[in-house]
């Protein structure tokens, strides 16, 4: 027995990663006949329990542990296929888990009866291999192809309900949004392998992820190098300008949305800038801290707009992530980390709570056979009254984002923020713009949270039909929100719930920073972001519950938010219709000067040989029929001799007697 | 005094005579007697010659052969024209043309 449970930590990740997978092959068998998921949920029941007790509980604050196997060789070197577990790859691993699980459980409630419910577990187990598989690659290439597979789940699991229209334009409109991505880690990779000769991360960086001296290439190489690695992350973690396709990306289901879209594939990107951090220069820092800080303030502004519950969701999502890569990019990828960590869960819980809220608006629909948008916070009110635990839970979650004391969102925001100031004041003034840039964030982040937990749970049910009964989801889908609610709060990650210093994964990761602490900030900056959240809420409950709203619906701000700015229009002019126009001009090119080309090379040959065919016709044939013609007459001329009397033939003959005879006398 | 000069003047009208016949008569019977004046013609040939073979007279033993040669051949010649006016109902070798090309 002790043998049994003596599972080395290499082999036990191993099996998470193939756990999973093995769970997608036997759904992809049997086909319609699985549609209870009972094969992935068990699949990712074992994964989530190997992966707490023999990888996450061994590797943590231990020895980094890596293995090789040889894959190929070209030329002289040699690619290997291999895992890496430190405590990165393992915190990981054990947050797609742990998140993954809950959704598994809620997705039996929330999927039940849909058609496709059978591809839905067959989906959902490959994304679990594919993004498991991303954290413990040792290898860039092997990271690339698992990075690949994620992004194709992704777009199998948007487009699930496939017959929509507008599924279909978000699943590709994601695939081709991350395919620029995935070119720039495909150049971040090669650039790599022309500097360093290796995409081995433990030749590159060591085990621990954490060196940073390494043979340097010029500094321009670097900086291209990082920014490739950078336009990866960015479309994955859907930073601005490429974050576009994640508000599309909610068409899916809203299991779907929370797993992937909010929490763990989002953050690959973030974990992929981890990973490799340390090949990023001061100029591609500064790169990455501006880009994030531009992602996080413009979703949170087109947040503020949207009136779609989901979308409110996604934008505050790629708020998040921006504040995670603003972290990246101020050197404390160890906050990001944590961040990243603990959004997983309330961000999954907040997706989890709303699509509870759709589940049952989406019932009222039918029920009273309303022509209404079950997604809609316009359409929603007072829901309080009706789901009181569900309005408990989301609550929770949404102090969280908003970075509400005693949350682990306050913990990690805090983190981020300070860092972000400490890393300012470092190098100067003009720095300081992007953490009070995040600031405004984090106070703007709690209002719109604010504005939708207003809307929905609070005031008077806004849409008049007979039957009001909304109830609780079943226990399927509050468990997993309990759950994940409980994970929300401090003590998970810290037992002080105050000082983020003392959580035990800023403590696993132990990153010196470049810059110096400054102790009174850790005071002033969580009561300003307090004050500032209970400010904005008050405000809030003032316009949507008191219905005091000072401003008018059709309001040019609010226009400009509820559009998302006119992004997906300015991108339908220049890149979409610049795109079509230049593939109608190669039309045209292709039409009518290399057709055309091949057109007045086939005219003229055809011209050449009409006149060969004449000078055939007219004086190589001109000439054998003369010649035949003339035999032909002379022929003719001697036909008549052959007449057939006898008579003339003897006289013929004679007269040429008589000539020789009348010769022969003369001569 | 007749001389062989005058027999050799008489055969050659009896020759010219016999080759109008043949190629200018319209009737196969005519020409059949055309063939028979220049055997005749012939004929006198050997006979006026045999004057120089007084041991032999071997001129005119061959006229003898000739003689019966040729009433040989008219039979055979009639036997012809007899078939072929069976087969084309005449005998105007003008209307038998089945050896033009």
């Amino acid at each position: 027995m002790g043998d049994l449970l003596n599972i080395s930590p290499i082999l036990a990740s191993m099996l998470v990663v193939l756990l999973p997978f093995l769970a997608f092959l036997a759904q992809a068998i049997l086909g319609k006949r699985g549609k209870s998921g009972n094969i992935s949920l068990v699949a990712i029941i074992l994964s989530t329990l190997l992966s707490l007790i023999f990888v996450f509980a061994e590797v943590w604050k231990n020895i980094p542990i890596s293995v090789d196997y040889h894959w190929f060789t070209i030329g002289t070197h040699t690619f290997t296929i291999g895992i890496l577990l430190n405590n990165l790859t393992a915190l990981m691993q054990l947050i797609v888990c742990i998140i993954a699980l809950p959704v598994h459980i809620y997705s039996r409630s929330y999927m039940k009866g849909d058609a496709g419910i059978h591809r839905y577990w067959m989906y959902l187990s490959l994304f679990c291999f594919a993004m498991l598989g991303l954290t413990i690659s040792n290898n860039l290439l092997m990271m690339y192809i698992f990075w690949e597979l994620v992004g194709f789940a992704s777009y199998l699991l948007i487009g699930f309900w496939f017959t929509k229209e507008s599924a279909v334009q978000a699943n590709k409109k994601a695939f081709i949004i991350n395919r620029i991505g995935d070119l720039g880690f495909l150049l971040g990779i090669a650039s790599v392998y022309s500097i360093y000769g290796s995409l081995n991360l433990v030749e590159l960086f060591g085990k621990d992820g954490l060196f940073y001296s390494l043979p340097q290439a010029s500094d321009g190489w670097m900086t291209f190098t990082g920014i490739c690695f950078f336009i990866g992350a960015m479309a994955k973690s859907a930073q601005f300008p490429l974050h576009v396709w994640l508000p599309d990306a909610m068409e899916g289901p809203t299991a779907v949305s929370s797993l992937i879209h909010a929490a763990t594939m989002v953050a690959a990107g973030v974990f992929l800038l981890s990973s490799v951090f340390p090949l990023f220069n001061e100029t591609v820092l500064l790169f990455i801290a501006i880009i994030g800080c531009i992602t996080a303030f413009i979703s949170a502004y087109f947040a503020l707009g949207q009136r779609d519950i989901k979308r409110i969701l996604a934008f505050s999502t790629i708020s998040q992530l921006g504040f995670m890569v603003v972290a990246i990019g101020v050197g404390a990828w160890d906050a990001a980390m944590f961040h990243l960590a603990t959004h997983a869960f309330f961000k999954c819980l907040l997706f989890l709570s709303a699509g509870a809220v759709i589940h049952e608006m989406a019932h009222f629909k039918e029920k009273n056979n309303l022509d209404i948008d079950p997604q809609d916070i316009n359409n929603m009110g007072g829901l309080r009254k009706w789901m009181p635990k569900t309005f408990i839970l989301m609550s929770i979650a949404s102090l969280a984002l908003a970075g509400f004391p005693l949350t682990s969102g306050f913990l990690s925001k805090d983190a981020i923020l300070i860092s972000a100031f400490e890393w300012a004041i470092h190098h100067g003034k003009a720095y300081l713009l992007i953490p009070i840039t995040l600031t405004i964030v984090s106070i703007l982040t709690a209002f719109y949270i604010g504005r939708l937990i207003f809307k929905v749970f609070f005031g008077e049910f806004r849409v008049q039909a007979e039957k009001l009964n909304f109830h609780e989801a079943n226990f399927n889908m509050i468990g997993p929100m309990i759950f994940l609610a409980i994970c929300s709060l401090f003590f998970i990650f810290s037992w002080n719930p105050l000082a983020y210093h003392h959580s035990f994964i800023l403590g696993g990761f132990e990153i010196k920073y470049p810059f110096a602490e400054i102790h009174s900030l850790h005071i002033v900056l969580p009561i300003i972001l307090t004050l500032g959240s209970a400010v904005s809420w008050a405000l809030g409950w003032n316009w949507y519950v008191k219905n005091k709203y000072p401003l008018k619906s059709n309001n040019q701000w609010i226009e400009l938010s509820l559009n998302q700015g006119y992004l997906n229009e300015i991108y339908e002019k220049l890149f979409v219709k610049s795109t079509l126009s230049l593939s109608n001009s190669l039309y045209w090119f292709d039409k009518n000067i290399v057709d055309g080309f091949v057109n007045f090379m086939a005219s003229i040959v055809r011209r050449i040989a009409q006149l060969s065919s004449w000078i055939d016709k007219y004086l190589v044939d001109g000439l054998v029929n003369t010649i035949a013609g003339t035999t032909y007459y002379v022929g003719h001329l001697l036909r008549w001799v052959q007449n057939g009397r006898l008579q003339n033939y003897l006289g013929f003959a004679f007269t040429v007697l008589l000539i020789g005879i009348i010769y022969l006398i003369l001569r | 005094m007749i001389t062989l000069t005058h027999f050799l003047l008489v055969s050659t009208c009896l020759f010219c005579i016999g080759l109008y016949a043949i190629i200018a008569k319209r009737n196969a019977i005519m020409i059949l007697v055309g063939i028979e004046f220049i055997i005749n013609a012939s004929i006198l040939n050997l006979v006026a010659f045999s004057r120089y073979d007084k041991v032999n007279y071997g001129g005119q033993v061959f006229a003898l052969f000739a003689i019966v040669l040729a009433a040989a051949a008219v039979a055979v010649g009639l036997a012809i024209i007899l078939n072929v006016y069976r087969k084309y109902k005449t005998i105007n070798p003008d209307n038998i043309t089945d050896l033009r090309d």
